[in-house]
């Protein structure tokens, strides 16, 4: 469930925001917060956001740390059980992409696609918060 | 070349209340201390990493067969479990769980639960069973089943108040517990009746 996966990035999200120097990047919010956006595009951003740290994130956040490992495990887990309840609304057609939200997925993978694969990966990890406070709110 | 020790058998996972433990049937090395290791694989590792294998360092080069692998079992997908045993430098093949295991599996057995007329006040104490758990309390004037009523409990405190009450008539209360993450409960508990002393009633 969501909440699991917000108490496993709580309990490693000072160690990986610790290890993005770059601090004037992000990957999710530039140019525009999620926040902007409404929330009939909310089931097409989520079910693409969960896709995108599935498919490219979590496979390159692999660290020394045998502890924050095992959360990132969790996490991924966790996103799988969580996607597949959204696949559901996926499938009902309920899903779908405006213009506006296609442009915000294209250019989060430009931001992404700008950094080395590990520092985006694990920048990526630790702005998980701010797709996490998007969805609770939306 | 020295024999490689037999693998961990009868690898099974006892699940009760969303605690998920591994045990084994240990290996036995005349004069020697046999120690064990344990790791998961989920199916995020199955399916997008590589199928790799995560260990769990808690249950690394340990000497008892149980490994509590709760903190890891932490989503509703099917995960695989191994195990292998060590004796200095010599190890094992890896022993590995039978079927996979996915926490929705659990056995959720009912809470514990204490029933307190205090004055004119039906209070109950609920077992705190953690976080992940809440409580559906039902309570009834007794002989008036229809007029059941329900309250959800989603954070235990130490008592949960559920109603002002007369004096005479027995109350009775059951309850039981939810899980959400897997969205199942669990069967209710012993009805417990109680009645304020006294007989007579409060307005008088």
């Amino acid at each position: 469930s969501v909440t699991e996966i917000r108490s496993g990035f709580n309990a490693i999200k000072a160690n990986i925001q610790a290890r993005d120097p770059i601090k004037t990047l992000s990957i999710l919010s530039y140019p525009h917060s999620l926040h902007k956006f409404k929330s009939s595009d909310r089931c097409c951003i989520t079910h693409h956001l969960f896709n995108f740290y599935v498919d490219k994130v979590f496979k390159h956040c692999k660290t020394e740390d045998s502890y924050v490992n095992r959360k990132i495990s969790s996490i991924a887990n966790s996103f799988l059980s969580v996607r597949r309840k959204l696949g559901q609304c996926h499938e009902q057609n309920q899903c779908m992409c405006g213009q506006e939200s296609t442009e915000k997925l294209d250019q989060i993978l430009v931001n992404y696609e700008g950094l080395n694969v590990t520092s985006a990966a694990i920048k990526s990890l630790g702005e998980l918060d701010i797709l996490l406070d998007w969805m609770e709110k939306s | 070349e020295e024999a490689l020790l037999p693998e961990p058998q009868n690898i099974s996972i006892i699940s009760t209340n969303m605690k998920h433990f591994l045990t084994w049937t240990p290996v036995i090395i005349q004069g020697e201390t046999v120690r064990y290791s344990v790791e998961f694989q989920g199916e995020y590792e199955r399916e997008y990493a590589n199928e790799s294998w995560i260990p769990i360092c808690e249950c690394s080069l340990i000497t008892t067969t149980v490994c509590n692998i709760t903190e890891d079992i932490s989503a509703s997908v099917a995960y695989n479990l191994r195990v292998r045993a060590a004796v200095g430098a010599r190890r094992s093949e890896w022993g590995t769980l039978k079927g996979f295991f996915n926490r929705i599996t659990t056995s959720l057995t009912p809470p514990l639960m204490k029933v307190i007329a205090d004055g004119y006040h039906l209070l109950v104490e609920l077992e705190d069973m953690g976080p992940a758990f809440q409580f559906c309390v039902l309570y009834w004037k007794k002989g008036q089943e229809s007029r059941m009523q329900q309250k959800v409990v989603k954070e235990v405190s130490s008592v949960v108040h559920l109603d002002t009450i007369e004096a005479g008539p027995d109350y009775c209360v059951k309850a039981q517990t939810y899980v959400e993450a897997i969205n199942r409960s669990s069967s209710f508990c012993q009805t417990q009746c109680v009645r304020v002393p006294g007989g007579t009633s409060m307005w008088l």
